[in-house]
């Protein structure tokens, strides 16, 4: 885990991508090491690198004490790159998150002193106890790639993931993202409880030292970008591209608010992903189907789970 | 009509409504043609056939236009006007002796009688009776239809056509298109109505076919007057016999003669024994019209100075007729009530007569010499032209020209003498054969043009119709000739003495026989058939004269008198009642088991038969879906050309996915490929085919080499798959 200033982000469109095979091996490793220390969430674990690999950031709505925050350290820690959290509270300030300017009195100016929001993998913890003036101030982030503090632009590092918790145990004194904001969000998960047998073994665990300490990086920086080139480059076929539309049109027709083309990119980016985790260099409708339901369901509003609407989809609409 | 059908195929799903409503309309036209060919063909034999076809058309016409627009409470009451005022034609067009004879009871019994089998074509008037009746149910009927109330329509059509069947008028082949055409109304309306899918239609057409094929290869129904359409070859069949005859004979093919005794005779005089006489030529057979009276003497006997016979007939069997010698004119012996006479002068039982049973007769022959005959003239009664001149309008011209030809070739200028060139070259030109196969249509026609042999009725029919096309009037006669003679004057009559022949009036003489059936192969057959029937000792086939006093048979003697004779022996007029022999009496005729002979072209019936089987097999294939599944698995097994590799890594999976959504479940709409194969099968030749197809589907597309191994493996799995023996081995 590194703490050290801004990362250097002007190199990253140069490194070569990945053979898919070394891409899916990565993946694997980093997949294997976060399960050293989180136990019973593999498939969360994915969710959140597939969102990684394809420049999307998760939406994790939970109860607190599930381990997001260990989780989110220890996909960091595994890919040697830095972790922020930020705690959102009623009286944050967007300044709080993005940095500030600072006068130095020695230099006789003013130097920039970065937020948190300056890491490649950031925690926004509770975010919708925050004002919504300082939500929006990462949600620029998260859609931009970048921060603007007084007047001057400031790029965020590469890669930049966030992962924003919302808690939905005192919905009283909460501001509910609007769908709009929610719709930036590639993905939006549950953890859940752990069940039995991996709450046992999680009690094991954690008996002595906490096993994030002696977490060890399996993966450098410039090999998480070149997999992101190799998910750039996966293949997404006609008959992959029609059937996306069609379960897009399909939640059109039956919700009041259905998956907008945004939402539909985001399920194609997202599948291009588990297919490199699934060793492919092509989509295939199961990917679709696999990523469908936590890419789309928040972004469907209607009288029922928008999760229900995505399953309908996926069993009415015809793999072709 | 083609614009409200273009409004519904608007409201209905699928354009499917506009071809129940036509195939409703087609299958109500069907049963109209059934009933209307009756009728249709009831005027072809009286007259007025091209009256009726136009009636039919102009009121279906009639009715399909004004459908829409007339409401049905007018409809119904014009149609009730119109068979009142049908009715009242027919009453007043009735001569007015018989007018005089209608009363409500004799109006009931009529229609007793014409429900239970009297036919149509016996009433007098029966052209007249058709026309006036067919217009209504046509008209309502369509009218109905158009209105889409299809059931009441039917209803309507099916009463009419449920009528001539039961006045004996429809046959078999009729009655089963109107049927089957009534069934398709209903079945096709309520489609219409209601909307229907395609495999509602198939399973109408599967339904439809079934009762055609049902109904024509099963005769369960005893006592079916016709014959199934597809003979039972070998096993007799009802075929009617000429003394059976009631009120109408119809010619059939092969008969066999029945050697039984059915009578004694005691006479003064051998003669021809008269049972009946028919007015009515329908081209496949004949009709008595008219009803018969009681009995009350004398009968009118013939014009001339004939002889007066008596005659004491025994019935050695149940009788159903009362030969007698052409004319009769006093029964005794008998209660008179038991004794009806027929508008023709013949005599029948008023119920079957018992064996023993006798009656004595007294008849006055008529037997004009050939002079008086030859200057007899032409002086035809009005009503005698019309009845006996009467030929169906569906007679071939060739039959009139034959007969002006062979009337022109002899030189005949007299009715006489055109009747003995008729006789002679119908004897010299046709051969006496009891084993024939009953023509197609007209029968007069057949044995002049395609038959070279042929049996009495053949001979008998054709000589009137021929008399009847050069206006001679001519009837056609049954009964018996003469029999076996046991004794001075007592005759023996079997079965196989019946016998039909012609009766041509002559002014003033009465109505004069003439045979023109070669009189010695005749007795030679018969004689042929009462020795066989002799050697195998069948019963009845002897009375104690005849197995005392017959060393020899004496047969010939006075029939070929008669007949052998170019002039016409005008023979003892028999009186002969004549209706309802015995069921057996007779020659009843036996289909010969060897009727066929050879192998010959299936008939149009069966021809017709097979194309509704084919129908009905197509829809129930198409309704099942057998047939796709037939391609399906030829396909199934074809490794199929080489195209690209893509292409063919494409094809082997469909080929995959076929196997076992045959053998395991189908894939549901929203499954995966992966994800189907996954849950169906661990067979890694199943994955690798998955592969390809997802690489060629999805991917960069595959190589030849991998293409390859996956039509390879598909190809191994489905022989693996479907060899005969996996049901059992599973």
């Amino acid at each position: 885990m590194t703490d050290a200033g801004i990362p250097d982000s002007e190199h990253a469109e140069q490194v070569p991508p990945l053979s898919v095979s070394a891409a899916t091996t990565l993946t694997d490793r980093i997949v294997d090491n976060v399960e050293e220390v989180i136990v019973g969430q593999h498939d969360a674990i994915e969710h959140i690198l597939v969102a990684t690999l394809a420049r999307g950031h998760l939406l994790l709505e939970d109860v607190p004490g599930v381990g997001k925050t260990v989780l989110g350290r220890a996909v960091a820690t595994s890919v040697d790159c830095s972790f922020k959290r930020v705690q959102f509270t009623p009286d944050l300030l967007p300044s709080d998150v993005t940095g500030v300017n600072v006068f130095n009195q020695k230099t006789r100016e003013f130097e920039f002193r970065p937020g948190p929001v300056f890491a490649n993998v950031v925690l926004g913890d509770e975010i919708n106890r925050a004002p919504p003036k300082t939500q929006a101030a990462l949600l620029e982030a998260m859609a931009e790639g970048q921060v603007t503090v007084d007047g001057e632009t400031r790029r965020l590092p590469d890669p930049f993931t966030v992962i924003a918790t919302q808690n939905d145990v005192e919905p009283g004194r909460t501001y509910d993202l609007p769908m709009a904001e929610v719709d930036r969000f590639m993905k939006k998960l549950r953890l859940g409880y752990p069940d039995e047998d991996a709450e046992t073994r999680l009690l094991e665990r954690v008996a002595g030292a906490h096993p994030i300490e002696s977490l060890d990086p399996v993966a450098t920086l410039d090999d998480l970008r070149g997999a992101r080139q190799t998910v750039a480059n996966v293949t997404l076929s006609e008959p992959v591209r029609r059937y996306v539309s069609r379960l897009a049109a399909y939640t059109r027709e039956e919700a009041a608010l259905g998956v907008s083309p945004r939402g539909a990119i985001a399920l194609t980016r997202a599948a291009q992903a588990r297919a490199v985790l699934n060793g492919r260099e092509y989509v295939v409708p199961d990917d679709i189907q696999t990523e469908a339901p936590s890419v789309w369901s928040h972004r469907i509003d209607t009288d029922r789970p928008g999760r229900d609407v995505v399953d309908a989809a996926l069993t009415t609409v015809t793999v072709e | 009509m083609s614009a409200e059908a273009a409004d519904r195929s608007g409201l209905l799903p699928g354009s499917f409504a506009p071809d129940a409503r036509l195939a409703a309309l087609g299958s109500l036209a069907v049963l109209t043609a059934a009933y209307g060919s009756v009728l249709y063909h009831v005027t072809d034999v009286v007259g007025g056939s091209r009256l009726m076809l136009a009636t039919l058309v102009g009121t279906a016409t009639l009715a399909v236009a004004t459908g829409r627009v007339l409401r049905v409470r007018t409809a119904l009451l014009l149609a009730v006007l119109s068979l009142a005022g049908g009715f009242a034609v027919y009453f007043l067009s009735v001569p007015a002796s018989q007018r005089a004879l209608i009363s409500p009871e004799r109006l009931l019994s009529d229609t007793v009688a014409l429900l239970t089998g009297l036919s149509v074509l016996r009433l007098t008037q029966a052209n007249v009776w058709a026309l006036s009746v067919a217009p209504t149910p046509v008209f309502l009927s369509w009218y109905l239809a158009v209105r889409r109330r299809y059931v009441p329509s039917v209803i309507v059509g099916g009463t009419v056509l449920a009528v001539l069947v039961l006045t004996g008028d429809a046959g078999l082949l009729t009655t089963l298109a109107g049927v089957v055409g009534a069934a398709a109304v209903v079945g096709f309306g309520t489609l219409d109505r209601h909307g229907g899918t395609a495999t509602q239609v198939d399973t109408l057409v599967i339904l439809l076919a079934v009762m055609v094929v049902a109904a024509a290869t099963l005769s369960v129904v005893p006592a079916t007057r016709t014959a199934p359409v597809l003979p039972d070859r070998g096993s007799p069949s009802g075929v009617t016999s000429l003394v059976d005859a009631r009120d109408r004979v119809e010619v059939v093919g092969t008969i066999r003669l029945s050697p039984q005794v059915q009578f004694t005779v005691e006479s003064q005089a051998e003669s021809y024994w008269t049972t009946a006489t028919y007015d009515r030529y329908t081209g496949t057979g004949w009709v008595r019209s008219g009803d018969t009276s009681p009995y009350e003497e004398p009968l009118s006997g013939p014009p001339g100075e004939g002889p007066a016979v008596q005659q004491t007939v025994t019935a050695e069997t149940e009788l159903g007729a009362m030969p007698a010698a052409w004319r009769p004119t006093t029964v005794t012996d008998i209660p008179a009530s038991r004794v009806r006479v027929t508008p023709q002068g013949t005599l029948r039982p008023a119920t079957t007569l018992d064996p023993g049973e006798r009656y004595t007769v007294t008849s006055r022959l008529n037997r004009p010499s050939p002079d008086t005959l030859q200057a007899a003239g032409t002086d035809y009664p009005d009503a005698v032209v019309e009845r006996y001149t009467q030929l169906p309008a569906s007679t071939p011209d060739r039959v009139r020209e034959r007969a002006a030809t062979v009337a022109d070739d002899a030189g005949a200028e007299t009715p006489y003498e055109t009747a003995v060139a008729f006789e002679s070259y119908l004897e010299s030109t046709k051969r006496y054969s009891l084993t024939v196969e009953r023509p197609e249509g007209s029968v007069a026609d057949a044995f002049l043009f395609e038959m070279d042999a042929g049996y009495c009725t053949y001979y008998a029919t054709t000589m009137v119709t021929m008399l009847r096309a050069e206006g001679v009037p001519a009837r056609f006669a049954t009964g018996y000739t003469a029999g076996e003679r046991v004794g001075a004057d007592e005759w023996v009559v079997r079965g196989l003495d019946s016998h039909a022949w012609v009766q041509v009036y002559v002014p003033d003489e009465g109505w004069v026989r003439f045979d023109p059936t070669p009189a010695a192969p005749r007795q030679s057959a018969e004689q042929a058939r009462l020795s066989d029937a002799r050697r195998s000792d069948a019963g009845g086939v002897d009375t104690a004269e005849t197995l005392n006093a017959t060393p020899v048979p004496t047969p010939a003697d006075d029939d070929s008198v008669v007949d052998a004779t170019p002039t016409p022996a005008p023979a003892g007029g028999g009186n002969m009642p004549g209706n309802r022999a015995a069921p057996d009496a007779v020659a009843d005729p036996v289909a010969a088991s060897d009727a066929g002979g050879g192998p010959t072209l299936p008939s149009r019936e069966t021809l017709a038969l097979w194309g509704v089987v084919l129908v009905g097999v197509g829809a129930a294939v198409r309704r099942t879906g057998a047939g796709a599944r037939a391609v399906r698995a030829v396909w199934l097994r074809r490794r199929g050309p080489r195209r690209d590799p893509d292409t063919d890594a494409v094809r082997a999976f469909e080929r995959l996915a076929y196997l076992l959504e045959q053998q395991e479940r189908p894939r549901r709409p929203g499954e995966t490929p992966r994800a189907y194969v996954e849950c169906v099968t661990s067979d890694d030749r199943a994955r690798l085919v998955l592969r390809a197809y997802e690489r060629a589907r999805y991917g960069d597309g595959v190589d030849r080499e991998t293409a390859d191994a996956a039509t390879d493996a598909v190809g191994e799995l489905v022989r693996e798959r479907t060899l005969p023996t996996r049901p059992f081995a599973r």
